[in-house]
């Protein structure tokens, strides 16, 4: 599957970026591409493109403050989940999200 | 710098979450990097508040922003006994990192150290090695590795 995935937490310095590399370490072992979107304080880093939103199967949002340019994303299953649950478990939160696909 | 030995701690007095937070900002004060506990303390409960920064695995990462932080710093603390923090996975906390940021005029390297500290902690063998430190060097080397891009 390939995933795209925007993590952003209210201060954006810890969070944003521990939920970033737990998805990432996440999909990798579960044999997913992922790219992942940090919106933190130091702005918007690896940046989602529209050509990979289409390519996207699915998308996760791992964030407890509004994602920016979220209608990047409008046509797309989109999975939301708090940061947290990322850090704490980033490959239930991928198996998840990918039952959303299912229904 | 954005943290040096005077920001470590490897034997916080502190049983608790509150009393962890003061005793680390209060290192801070210390070394000229807030020019008040009250003030920072304050926006680092703010925080704490929203949901715990205890993210499982014995580390907590309380965080604030505020005007009494002068430059960006991490303060490093170890408990021996443990620490409860409300966290993630219920288990206390070994190893904090107190982050402040001040609110204006951030520099922006300073940030990326920060998100890549929090990057790292999601790494079982940094962790570890945190863990083990029994010296500030130990704690000041691993942080070294932190590499900018």
């Amino acid at each position: 599957m390939k995933i795209v995935a925007v993590t952003a937490c209210p201060t954006g310095i810890a969070h944003t970026y521990m939920a970033a590399e737990a998805l990432e370490k996440a999909a990798k072992q579960l044999g997913h591409k992922i790219k992942v979107e940090t919106q933190g304080s130091i702005g918007i880093e690896n940046k989602i493109s529209k050509k990979e939103v289409d390519e996207a199967d699915l998308v996760i949002f791992a964030a407890d403050v509004a994602v920016k340019e979220e209608s990047r994303f409008k046509d797309k299953p989109i999975y939301k989940v708090e940061a947290q649950k990322a850090i704490k478990n980033a490959k239930a939160v991928i198996e998840d999200a990918l039952k959303i696909l299912q229904k | 710098m954005i943290i040096n030995e005077n920001l470590i701690t490897l034997d916080l007095e502190a049983k608790d979450r509150g009393s962890a937070i003061i005793e680390l900002s209060q290192l801070a004060f210390n070394d000229g990097k807030v020019t008040s506990v009250d003030d920072f303390v304050k926006s680092v409960f703010e925080r704490e508040k929203t949901y715990t920064t205890g993210v499982g695995n014995g580390i907590a990462i309380p965080h604030g922003k505020s005007d009494a932080v002068k430059e960006a710093m991490i303060v490093f603390g170890k408990s021996v006994h443990g620490i409860e923090w409300d966290s993630l996975d219920g288990n206390p906390v070994e190893i904090i990192f107190l982050l402040g940021i001040p609110n204006k005029n951030v520099n922006g390297i300073h940030l990326k150290i920060l998100s890549q500290l929090s990057r790292k902690l999601m790494d079982e063998k940094f962790v570890e090695r945190l863990k083990k430190a029994n010296d500030k060097s130990d704690i000041l080397e691993a942080l070294s590795d932190i590499n900018i891009e």
